[in-house]
């Protein structure tokens, strides 16, 4: 079977980190866009259509959690995995209850992160899928009502 | 005051005289002894010291200056009371600048000699609860020179643990890239695979290792987001022991759960507190072999909570007991204890205005014992604030 490949955003201020996981998840066969900070996180959202997020909770300026409250009120759609840096799982959850998919511990390991990957892309694809088929009724309906 | 509580040593050459008085200050209610010598009285107070001792001046073969001396060196707490002959000031005088309380001059006046007495008994007592204070204070101070030293330890660590962290995942990631482009097809036949392979396993594993000490010392410090809410001990036991039930059973230990008859309810962090029991039981089935029991109580004093967890395995040497809350000690091999579960369950527990504490026998086993106020002290938070 031929993998579709996630389009995936990764947030991070940390450069070589971002290299290197990006270089990772392309080799396992998604598609990665990078951005350093959390406006840049946002500038590329509205050129580039994205499934899944990877967030940095710390990051100099707009912190992950102030994207995250971005990303929720402007690209609802999009689902966020945050990843901490601290061990304080606390911030995190709050994230999560703000709409985040779940997060990760830095440095987290691949095959969770993978695994949480492929779970956001799910829920993303099944919210979009119900929307189609709402969309879809209503079209009926509406069609129905004019004949 | 009461008199029966002074113990004093009457000491004269002049028998007469020494027991006239003495019986009259028993007849007080006194515990009075006697001395009809220098000698005699050192002999005495070395035997049993006395809290006052009443000294004639005159006395043949040691005098009154010369055992005042050889009593100060033995006991320089005890206080003592100089008799001078009539009119022989020059000899009080002296006695106080060797260290006597007072002086009297003969002849005595009985009440006068008491009301000495009871003062220098009464600057004995001052003295005592002085040093008793002086010594409360030494161990608050060392007590609270230990927490210092341990908390600025744990915020130091939690730093350099949180600035390992980044450049970790960055190997970690770098590592586990390379791996994903060893098992491409085009280098399944590349020179050396296999040693390349070996290598960055071991890479993995080291950062592996690295990742467990830094996430656990930050666990310890991070205190800015606790969470205080109403916490069911009893439920929280439950789920920590069902954590651990399943290494229990493969090692055939037994978890007795006893809960008391308390509510087990208080207000405390439950992720710290949790972290905390996770720590101990841990520990507590690592050191009990097969066949052993482990057991946890809940017990609820009036203000208080404590929380046992006792288990019948190898026991803590002597000297381990000591160590075993500072940080990095463990007694497992390399890589498979960080040293840090009972340093960050001790720190914890101090965020949380409660203690841990240690019972151990070699061979019978170890208890661990835990007390939470059940309310935090509210005021402590603000303060540090």
């Amino acid at each position: 079977m031929v993998k579709i490949p996630t389009k995936v955003l990764l947030v991070d201020d940390e450069k070589d980190f971002v290299e290197m996981l990006s270089l990772r998840l392309q080799e396992a066969g998604e598609k990665v866009h990078t951005a350093y900070s959390g406006k840049e996180c946002l500038d590329t959202l509205k050129k580039t259509g994205i499934d899944v997020i990877i967030l940095d909770i710390k990051m100099p300026g707009m912190d992950g959690m102030e994207t995250l409250g971005e990303i929720k009120k402007r690209f609802p759609l999009v689902e966020v995995i945050l990843l901490t840096g601290h061990g304080s799982t606390e911030t995190a959850v709050e994230g999560m209850k703000l709409g985040a998919f779940d997060y990760l511990m830095k440095p987290a390991d691949f095959e969770e992160l993978t695994a949480k990957l492929l779970g956001a892309r799910k829920r993303k694809d099944e919210q979009e899928e119900r929307i189609r088929l709402a969309e879809a009724k209503l079209l009926m309906r509406k069609s129905g009502g004019a004949f | 005051m009461r008199m029966e509580n002074i113990s004093l040593l009457l000491v004269d050459d002049e028998n007469d005289f020494r027991q006239t008085v003495a019986k009259r200050l028993i007849k007080r209610g006194m515990n009075v002894r006697q001395a009809s010598s220098g000698q005699e009285c050192l002999d005495s107070i070395a035997k049993d010291p006395v809290d006052v001792v009443v000294l004639d001046v005159k006395m043949p073969g040691m005098d009154g200056i010369e055992t005042l001396h050889r009593i100060k060196e033995m006991h320089p707490e005890i206080e003592v009371i100089f008799v001078t002959g009539h009119a022989c000031a020059q000899d009080g005088v002296e006695g106080i600048k060797t260290g006597a309380f007072d002086y009297l001059c003969k002849p005595i006046e009985l009440e006068h000699l008491i009301s000495k007495i009871r003062q220098a008994f009464d600057k004995r007592i001052r003295e005592r609860e002085k040093q008793k204070e002086k010594d409360f204070r030494a161990k608050m101070e060392q007590q609270m020179i230990a927490t210092e030293r341990l908390a600025s330890l744990g915020t130091l660590a939690a730093g350099v643990a949180h600035e390992i962290n980044n450049p970790l995942a960055i190997i970690r990631e770098a590592a586990g890239w390379m791996k994903s482009i060893l098992q491409k097809d085009e280098l399944a036949s590349m020179p050396r695979k296999g040693d390349f392979e070996k290598a960055l396993g071991k890479i993995e594993a080291g950062v592996e290792r690295v990742r467990r000490i830094t996430h656990q010392l930050l666990g310890s410090v991070k205190q800015t987001d606790s969470t205080i809410s109403e916490v069911n001990l009893k439920e929280l036991l439950n789920e920590t022991v069902a954590l651990h039930q399943k290494e229990a059973d493969d090692k055939d230990l037994k978890i007795i759960q006893e809960m008391g008859s308390g509510s087990g309810i208080i207000w405390t962090d439950p992720y710290k507190l949790r972290q905390v029991l996770i720590n101990i039981i841990n520990n507590a089935v690592h050191a009990t072999d097969s066949g052993g029991r482990i057991t946890a109580t809940i017990e609820t004093f009036d203000d208080d909570v404590a929380i046992r967890i006792t288990d019948t395995g190898r026991g803590i040497p002597r000297e381990h007991l000591e160590k075993i809350f500072e940080p990095f000690f463990s007694t497992k091999p390399p890589g498979e204890g960080t040293g840090l579960g009972l340093f960050v369950s001790r720190s914890i527990m101090n965020k949380l205005g409660g203690e841990i504490n240690v019972e151990s026998r070699l061979g019978q086993g170890t208890g661990f014992c835990i007390k939470l106020p059940k309310h935090p002290h509210v005021k402590s938070d603000l303060d540090k604030k």
